[in-house]
């Protein structure tokens, strides 16, 4: 059997030869001859029973001994009949009477050699092997054809499949070649920039009437000669009046050698995540301000027993009144961090920024400090910097900024310490530091100290009135002045502060 | 004669606590418990300073202050806003945003030290 050259290399020892001669004689000989060679035999007497054994095996057969000179159909009509059942059979014809007249006329009607009779075991084996190394030869490249086939049918079924995932997809996306021209996309893309796919596809970038934002990044991502340059994500809306809120993730795409081939950019729908962190921030900013409002009136209550302008207080009530006020005083503290955290959120709280600098905003902090600082007995001090930066920034939440740091300082240092604070610049930044003599910080807590809601707790900070969100809004308010803030400190060695911001070279242009 | 103060806010026990800090000082007190009624009541009582709340549900301070200060017969008296939120802030704020200029004669935070309170209003009255 053949099959075995579908799925993998032909087998050239099942070999199988046709001889078709109306002499025994020449059946007989021919098949002891070849079959010593093992290679399989089949005879057939005449014409009609050798196309028979053809059409029924035409797989089977490599090569056909053909007898030109038989009674009834003769050679010539066999072969005809060949060429339409498998034109790559390979036929010899014997010819009885050596002219080269009929063996060229049945060359031209497919046969693809010719042996004389009568003819020596060696002639017959010689002609035979050639045609079996041509019948290799062809065999081999039909198993090519067919691999060749097989595979260019599974990289269109694995491309259909990759369509299909990237149409199914839920994010959007576009592909586009070195020149700008999109190359791929999906629905999802279509929808979400509200274009259809069909004019997105095959089009280039500034035909397409895109986001310009997002036209610029695709276009920088293409530019980009350095390595470096990765992935960019921005954030964007389109479309009135239903407006939707888009990320964008763009990345280049690169060869072997570094050079840019082209870019790919994933969109997402964040509409719902910013819904909800929209109501997030005003959730919290409603129930501070719900809270704050009985709050502030219980505090202004107790001022006005305290004051004693409702009457005399006794020495036990006044204690007892003093320190309730102390607690909605800390109460009230938390609220407006709560606040702050909402607004800085909701992106509200750093938006007017203008030419300042720090030495003004410091010494107006440290000043209203100073008597919190003295009633502690600490030494609290700016010296006149020798430098004074001109930064750009909001002056509020600067002023926040060093409120909560000096405050700090002063909070979490023992009676009689020190905290200074000192300015300065360092390459492109204001850099201003607040230091102090104060209980420092485990190195385990220094990486968490900007965290939300993080309160060191040891022996020393129980006391200490606090919300844990000081230094999370301090750095907030940084990172949106593009600035940095670090920390040093040592446990029982005192804390500096760090707070650096980009220098606002010119004014005008602030 | 005693000055009259009006305090305009719609926290009844904030009013209350005000009144008596001012009462102590020997003001003569006028209470309005919204905006609206706080307009009415700085015509009708004729007072000689307003101490204001921003925070109310009717009409916010502000709108009551612009309205104060567009009305000629009530332009001079001066407006002290009492305000609920961290006051630099949100005042600021409040007014760029609204694209609008607060024109009140001084700010002060609630909950408000009495002496405090007191030094303000008399700075106020003293202009």
């Amino acid at each position: 059997m053949n099959e075995g050259a579908t799925n993998g290399v032909p087998m050239p020892d099942q070999v199988n030869i046709l001889v078709i001669d109306d002499e025994q004689i020449m059946r007989d000989g021919s098949s002891r001859i070849l079959s010593k060679d093992g290679w399989g035999v089949i005879t057939a007497e005449n014409g009609q029973l050798g196309l028979d054994v053809i059409k029924s095996r035409s797989e089977d057969i490599d090569v056909i001994l053909l007898d030109l000179m038989m009674p009834g159909m003769s050679g010539m009509e066999v072969l005809d009949h060949i060429r339409p059942i498998n034109p790559n059979l390979l036929v010899i014809v014997i010819t009885g009477y050596a002219t080269v007249e009929s063996a060229v006329e049945a060359m031209k009607k497919g046969a693809y050699d010719f042996i004389p009779k009568p003819f020596t075991p060696d002639q017959l084996r010689i002609v035979v092997r050639r045609a079996l190394e041509k019948r290799g030869l062809q065999k081999e490249a039909e198993f090519l054809r067919r691999e060749r086939e097989k595979s260019l049918r599974d990289i269109a079924t694995e491309k259909s499949k990759v369509k299909t995932i990237i149409n199914c997809m839920g994010d959007g996306v576009l592909v586009c070649d070195r020149d700008g021209c999109i190359v791929l996309t999906n629905p999802a893309a279509g929808r979400m920039l509200k274009v259809s796919e069909a004019s997105l596809l095959g089009n280039f970038l500034s035909q397409c009437n895109l986001d310009s934002e997002l036209s610029k990044t695709i276009d920088e991502s293409l530019k980009a000669k350095d390595l470096s340059y990765f992935s960019v994500s921005q954030e964007f809306s389109i479309g009135q009046p239903e407006e939707i809120s888009l990320r964008a993730h763009t990345a280049p795409v690169r060869g072997d050698l570094g050079e840019t081939m082209g870019s790919v950019t994933v969109l997402q729908d964040i509409s719902h995540l910013k819904e909800l962190d929209k109501m997030k921030s005003e959730f919290i900013a409603m129930v501070a301000h719900e809270l704050r409002a009985p709050i502030a009136a219980v505090e202004q209550q107790l001022t006005v027993i305290l004051s004693r302008m409702a009457g005399d207080v006794s020495e036990k009530q006044e204690k007892l009144l003093a320190r309730a006020k102390e607690r909605t005083k800390g109460l009230l503290g938390l609220i407006k961090d709560l606040l702050d955290v909402s607004k800085i959120e909701a992106g509200r709280m750093v938006q007017y920024k203008e030419p300042l600098t720090l030495q003004e905003i410091i010494q107006k902090v440290v000043d209203l400090m100073r008597v919190e600082a003295e009633n502690k007995k600490i030494d609290l001090q700016f010296p006149a910097p020798s430098q004074n930066p001109l930064i750009h920034a909001d002056r509020t939440s600067m002023e926040g900024v060093f409120t909560n740091l000096i405050s700090n300082s002063i909070k979490y240092t023992p009676e009689g310490g020190k905290v200074w604070v000192t300015l300065g610049e360092e390459g492109g930044f204001a850099k201003a530091s607040v230091s102090d003599t104060g209980i420092g910080i485990k190195k385990d807590d220094l990486s968490r100290i900007f965290d939300k809601f993080y309160r060191v707790r040891t022996v020393e900070t129980r006391q200490i009135v606090g919300t844990g969100l000081g230094l999370s809004i301090v750095k907030s308010i940084v990172d949106a002045h593009l600035g940095s803030i670090s920390v040093e400190s040592e446990e029982g060695g005192g804390t500096t502060l760090t707070v650096r911001l980009p220098k606002g070279s010119n004014p005008a242009t602030c | 004669m005693a000055k009259k103060i009006l305090i305009v806010d719609d926290d009844p026990d904030l009013v209350e606590a005000v009144t008596m800090i001012l009462e102590t000082k020997n003001y003569d007190v006028a209470a309005a418990y919204g905006g609206i009624e706080g307009l009415q009541k700085a015509k009708s009582e004729n007072p000689d300073l307003i101490v204001l709340d921003v925070m109310m549900p009717d009409k916010d301070g502000y709108a009551v202050c612009k309205d104060l200060k567009a009305d000629p017969a009530l332009s001079k008296i001066p407006v002290l806003l009492l305000t609920a939120v961290i006051s630099k802030i949100s005042t600021t704020r409040y007014t760029q945003q609204m694209g609008m200029e607060t024109e009140a004669d001084d700010y002060i935070d609630k909950p408000v030290e009495p002496e405090v309170l007191v030094k303000r209003i008399e700075a106020l009255l003293a202009k």
